[in-house]
């Protein structure tokens, strides 16, 4: 046991100590948010803003009207074309336009589905259906006019409507924006934690592999230390990183209440949080985070530490051992989306109960709450299950890596490591 | 007393015997070497005796008691032929991980990491990552940490190959050393001049069983073919179907005879002088161990094939 602690000190030490760890623990929670803005931005910049002829058989488009809704809404220009229409079907961007519209003479009651936005080039429909909404607005307009309802009329019409959305009787915290919000983002932080410190646990095998360091190791500790060392410290990195993560949200909050902002960005985080903070359980929820990413890693770590031990330095073998283990792993956050649509589900009721899903979606239906969503007998199943899951994973590993560590050559296949963690002694 | 007596050990792997029904004694304070060829089993017999593998029969008694791997393992240094280090770790944690692996506390560890360092002078290397060492460099500091926790029992696999003659020396004085401290030391190797120089006993395994066993002068003495040189000035020497012995070999003024079974270098000595042969110098011709090796191995494919084992 002391040779493991051992070990566990050095593993933690030199991966918290290389610069990448201080570097990724920064840069993730940066990324994060950049990638969330990025996106928004990159969808709005995508847009484009089109110049639009206008030729009108109908005689319901009139210039001022097409002048008054340009001057609200700029996201596209629509011009009224008359004298110039040939010219602009003949060649219209000669004229200065990314395409036109012809709109037929048509009766004010009907309208018409049969619109087209003629252009040289194709234009997704983010772009057309500004356009359109554009179109529709006038057309409102045009229609009230015909109707004659008046701007107070027209108030009414706009304003008033009836809202749905599902309200939880048994639990009145329960907020269905904020579960999702809050499963997506677990299940998403597990994912990623399997996936990269998974991958690392490989790579240091092969490391200790390839360097023949293991056979130096080997003569001084057993192998199911070896590799239990390796997976406890390379975990206490990973938890070490989430807990920085935390303390780096709970700062920014606490910095945000104290400054005191209440309007901008700050004030609106601020508000969330304490949003979130009311409308969940969060000592349950950070507890299952803790166990079910602990009890995670253990699952999947030490079988991409069995494969780690299994190959040589080639990082294609590792690949292609690892790719059905890897493939776990993502059909698990496929069945995350379902169960966060749907979190009481055959399939995510399942999913949430076998071993290898049940990390990811597990931690994504929890938000939605316990023991309404999820009844405790599912989430006790779920975490014994899960126990059992890794006490095997672990043991089987360890029968792979006291054989594999020390074979050189050839690239076993899933059949023969099989044989390795089966046979005696 | 023995500090390591192997009793008919056997491994079998899938497609070969590694080790079929090896048994040997080594001797505290001795430096014994292992010898054979390539794939001779020499890593397996090794890698059970570090407590790596488990034999799938056999007894291993390791300073008079049964081994026992898990707490014996503190006992031993085994510096494996692949040189093994972390590549990216300071110099002297790593010294620092393998002695603390070892059982040692840190202060102790520290005290002896320090002592060696000095003696091999090694001080200014603390810092450094194993990255930045040469090959020979490396081999030094593999050799400290195989030492470090003053093992019973060392067990060097190829250690100076990649040195260069001064550190082979060093090296070579070290193992002279720590066998007076009482360590003993079992000494892997192809290269026979090297075993002549400094075992005292031999063993050479080939195909998984042990052909060869003694000391260092026995296995010479049983080896040899009475084979003498003889410095003369006279240019001929002649053997006639009486004399005593036959001439094998000549060169200039000197000639290699073999003696005849039932006779003595005495008959021979006598032989010569009675034809007024003038002798400078009279030596009996041992074969190298090289020679032995050659001798007993050869004949033997130089690979091992691959076969069914049923055992």
């Amino acid at each position: 046991m002391k040779k493991t602690w051992i070990i566990i000190k050095r593993e933690y030490l030199t991966r918290v100590r290389k610069k990448t760890f201080i570097i990724s623990t920064l840069l993730f929670p940066l990324l994060y948010i950049l990638l969330i803005f990025g996106m928004g931005y990159i969808a709005k910049e995508s847009v484009q803003n089109l110049k639009v002829a206008i030729i009108d058989s109908s005689g319901y488009f009139t210039a001022e009207k097409l002048a008054f809704q340009n001057s609200i809404d700029k996201s596209s220009t629509l011009l009224l074309v008359k004298e110039e229409a040939q010219k602009v079907i003949a060649d219209h961007q000669a004229e200065g336009y990314d395409g036109y519209i012809i709109i037929p003479a048509m009766n004010w009651q009907t309208g018409t589905d049969s619109l087209f936005f003629k252009a040289n080039k194709s234009y997704g429909s983010s772009s057309t259906t500004l356009v359109e909404s554009k179109l529709n607005r006038i057309w409102n307009e045009i229609k009230n006019d015909s109707l004659q309802i008046d701007g107070e009329k027209q108030k009414i019409l706009a304003g008033s409507h009836l809202g749905l959305s599902s309200k939880n009787i048994k639990d009145e915290r329960a907020n269905v924006k904020i579960a999702e919000g809050i499963g997506y983002v677990s299940g998403l932080l597990i994912y990623f934690i399997l996936l990269i410190y998974g991958s690392q646990v490989m790579m240091g095998v092969m490391e200790e592999k390839t360097n023949r360091i293991a056979e130096v190791l080997v003569s001084s500790v057993k192998p199911f230390q070896m590799m239990l060392g390796k997976i406890l410290g390379i975990g206490l990195v990973a938890l070490t990183q989430f807990f920085l993560w935390i303390a780096f949200v709970l700062i920014v909050y606490n910095i945000g209440k104290a400054t005191g902002g209440t309007d901008g960005i700050t004030g609106q985080v601020v508000g969330n949080m304490q949003n979130l903070f009311s409308s969940v359980d969060v000592p349950l929820i950070l507890f299952c985070f803790g166990f079910y990413f602990l009890a995670g890693f253990f699952f999947y770590s030490s079988l991409y530490g069995a494969i780690g031990s299994a190959v040589n330095e080639d990082m294609r073998e590792a690949q292609s051992l690892s790719f059905p283990i890897t493939m776990l792993v993502i059909l698990s956050i496929a069945m995350m989306s379902a169960a966060i649509a749907n979190p009481t589900s055959p399939l995510a009721v399942w999913a949430s109960i076998i071993p290898f899903s049940s990390p990811i979606v597990m931690m994504a239906r929890i938000p939605f709450g316990v023991p309404n969503t999820v009844p405790w007998w599912q989430l006790g199943l779920s975490m014994a299950l899960l126990i059992l899951g890794f006490v095997f994973t672990v043991w089987f590993a360890g029968k792979i890596y006291r054989t594999g560590i020390l074979m050189y050559g050839k690239k076993p296949t899933w059949k023969e490591m099989l044989r390795w963690a089966f046979r005696k002694n | 007393m023995p500090i390591l007596e192997l009793q008919n050990l056997k491994k079998y792997f899938a497609t070969q015997k590694a080790v079929d029904d090896i048994s040997l004694n080594v001797e505290k304070g001795q430096i014994f070497g292992l010898l054979g060829p390539n794939g001779a089993g020499k890593t397996t017999l090794i890698r059970m005796i570090t407590g790596i593998f488990y034999p799938d029969e056999g007894n291993i008694i390791f300073d008079g008691k049964k081994f026992d791997p898990i707490n014996d393992v503190a006992y031993i240094g085994y510096m494996p032929e692949e040189r093994g280090l972390y590549k990216k770790m300071k110099i002297g944690e790593q010294a620092m991980y393998l002695a603390q692996l070892k059982g040692l506390s840190h202060k102790e560890a520290m005290e002896k990491i320090k002592k060696w360092f000095i003696r091999f002078e090694m001080e200014t290397w603390w810092n450094k990552k194993v990255e930045d060492l040469s090959k020979g460099m490396g081999q030094k500091l593999q050799f400290v940490t195989t030492v470090l926790h003053e093992p019973k029992l060392i067990i060097l696999d190829e250690p100076f190959s990649g040195l260069d003659p001064v550190n082979s020396n060093l090296i070579k004085d070290e193992i002279f050393h720590l066998a007076q401290a009482g360590s003993t030391i079992i000494f892997s190797t192809h290269r026979m001049e090297q075993v002549e120089e400094i075992c005292d006993h031999i063993v050479l395994v080939n195909k998984g069983k042990k052909i060869l066993d003694g000391t260092v002068k026995q296995v010479k003495q049983d080896f040899k073919e009475n084979l003498f040189s003889i410095g003369t000035d006279q240019t001929t020497i002649s053997a006639d179907a009486n004399a005593p012995f036959e001439i094998v070999g000549a060169k200039d003024h000197s000639y290699v005879v073999r003696i005849k079974s039932g006779n003595s270098p005495n008959d021979v000595l006598r032989h010569l002088l009675q034809q007024n042969i003038s002798i400078h110098s009279f030596n009996e011709i041992l074969p190298s161990l090289n020679d032995i090796f050659i001798k007993l191995v050869e004949g033997t494919p130089t690979a091992r094939q691959f076969q069914k084992v049923t055992a």
